[in-house]
């Protein structure tokens, strides 16, 4: 979640379950996040031979809206995924940092978007070691990860409700998303309406200075 | 050459893009070894042996070519890697090599003369003689064209050679003269042409300064994003230098080429084959462009005017091109 100086995150679904998971005790995140790295490394096992060249496999991964981060150790063969507080330190030394909205990043993971495309449009967030960064998302693009499948392949037939009451939980998401995003222009509204007045005066401005002679705008600069 | 209903070649850096070009619509894939044989050799890219012979399997069993790009340019006394990189190519079936050094070139059209050798760009050869020479020396049968001719270059070369030619469609806008181009060799040690990285992501460095986004190549500062502002890869040719006490874009700004709109006139030019950039991009950009391109690229051969406009959210600095095709600046 966002610090003091640091850019807020995006008002969504995501946000105001990290207000709820605060409370939530760790050991029980640790066990969800053991549980999701047991089905990668059972799944996707390339995804980590494909990392064994760089010198350094520990990422941190920066959910912004998420009131916790990851701290990815990609060696085989126990990789491991760690939840780190707010203000907890990895216990190594990480490559990379990775910052993005849970989302975003689950997109990532997924092979939904193209990695570029989101650090282009500065929905990510990349510092230290990139071609340890490059690898990971190389190796990840390169595998077909379907996050909630590779988690409830292990249940077998008892799989299908868990799957049932997930789309339906998919579909509440997109709702809750939708009403949040018109909660967010209903209070943005009218700082919003400052803002696009400001601009039209700065446009008028930039183009009396355009029209002006240029001599007198030599002068007057 | 005369205008046709143009080919469309699209990248793979990882078997799963391969799945997704093909599946996509590609009519032929273009991928390398994962070494420093071709150019964009990326930490944790490109295709083993084995996961080539699984996409060569998997394209064929969809009409699919695959094309090996085996693009760089080997190092004086071992030319081993890139002479096995051929054989390996030819033993497990690919439709094509895609060749620059001429001595490889000569290798392949000595070792394995059933082979179809095509020119890559690091080539250079941007000129009716210069592509003939390739031609009659070497059997070449398609030459990838530099992205520094206009469409009327283009439709003059074509009408001078029999060889089959190839164009850059969409993605990285490379302004430089490809194959001897050393602005990544001065910043970094390593270039595109000999070690098959331009910017290598080692020595690359991001980092959040005073709420903007810097960018570094080894010791230079090659550019400052605001917030919000889109950004784009760390290239010395796409930096944002101060020149006369001005930031400016020297070169080139962020930008990807995009020719959706000119498929016609490169059909009338008698183009045969367009290539997608983007081995290093991840599948589902792959996926979208191919798709998108698939579309235009029908539309534009039942005479109708294409449109990729929904690709602009992939694209470097948020922004589209058509490059030198139109060289506006002249």
């Amino acid at each position: 979640m966002s610090q003091p100086g640091q850019r807020a995150p995006a008002l969504s679904p995501v946000l105001l379950l990290g207000f709820a998971l605060r409370p939530a005790p760790k050991p029980a995140l640790q066990a969800a996040a053991s549980l999701a790295m047991a089905a990668l490394l059972r799944g996707h096992r390339s995804v980590f031979e494909r990392l064994e060249g760089l010198a350094n496999r520990d990422f941190l991964i920066d959910p912004v809206d998420l009131p916790f981060r990851f701290h990815l150790s990609a060696a085989l063969p126990s990789p491991r995924l760690r939840i780190l507080g707010e203000d907890e330190e990895p216990a190594a030394p990480v490559a990379a940092t990775i910052k993005g909205s849970l989302p975003a990043l689950i997109d990532l993971l997924e092979g939904r978007v193209d990695g570029d495309a989101l650090f282009f449009s500065r929905a990510l967030a990349v510092e230290g070691d990139m071609g340890a960064v490059v690898a990971l998302r190389n190796a990840v693009d390169g595998a077909d990860i379907a996050l909630t499948e590779d988690l409830l392949r292990p249940l077998g037939p008892f799989g299908g409700p868990a799957r049932g009451l997930l789309r339906a939980g998919g579909m509440l998401y997109r709702r809750a998303e939708r009403d949040l995003e018109t909660l967010r222009a209903a209070l943005v509204a009218p700082v919003q309406r400052r803002c696009d007045s400001q601009e039209a005066k700065l446009r008028d401005l930039d183009e009396t200075v355009a029209n002006m002679p240029t001599r007198r705008r030599e002068r007057q600069s | 050459m005369t205008g046709g209903a143009l080919e469309l070649v699209c990248p793979a850096g990882t078997p799963a893009s391969l799945r997704a070009a093909v599946d996509a619509g590609a009519d032929a894939i273009y991928l390398g070894f994962r070494d420093e044989t071709n150019a964009r050799n990326f930490p944790g890219l490109n295709f083993s042996r084995d996961e080539l012979a699984d996409g060569i399997k998997y394209a064929g069993s969809k009409g699919v070519k695959v094309l090996v790009a085996i693009n760089t340019y080997p190092r004086a006394g071992n030319p081993g890697p890139w002479r096995a990189a051929v054989d390996d190519a030819a033993r497990l079936g690919a439709w094509a090599v895609i060749l620059a050094d001429i001595g490889l070139l000569d290798y392949a059209r000595q070792n394995h003369p059933d082979l179809r050798r095509h020119l890559s760009v690091q080539a250079s050869a941007a000129n009716a003689q210069a592509i003939k020479f390739y031609c009659d020396e070497f059997g070449v049968k398609r030459v990838v064209l530099p992205r520094v001719l206009t469409v009327d270059e283009i439709a003059r070369i074509n009408d001078a050679v029999e060889v089959e030619t190839e164009v850059f469609a969409f993605g990285g806008m490379c302004v430089m003269a490809e194959g001897r181009c050393l602005l990544s060799s001065y910043a970094t040690g390593e270039s595109p042409n000999m070690n098959g990285v331009c910017s290598p992501a080692e020595h690359i460095h991001y980092e959040e300064r005073d709420g903007q986004l810097v960018s570094r190549l080894g010791d230079f500062t090659i550019n400052k994003f605001r917030e919000g502002e889109p950004a784009g890869y760390p290239t010395l040719c796409k930096g944002r230098f101060r020149a006369c006490s001005r930031d400016s874009y020297l070169f080139e700004e962020p930008v990807s080429l995009d020719v959706s709109n000119i498929l016609p006139d490169l059909m009338k030019a008698g183009v045969t084959a367009l290539k997608i950039e983007g081995r290093q991009r991840g599948k589902a950009y792959v996926a979208q462009v191919v798709s998108a391109f698939r579309r235009a690229v029908d539309a534009a051969a039942r005479g109708e005017q294409p449109d990729t406009a929904d690709l602009a959210s992939i694209t470097e600095g948020g922004q589209q091109s058509t490059g030198a095709y139109e060289k506006g600046w002249r």
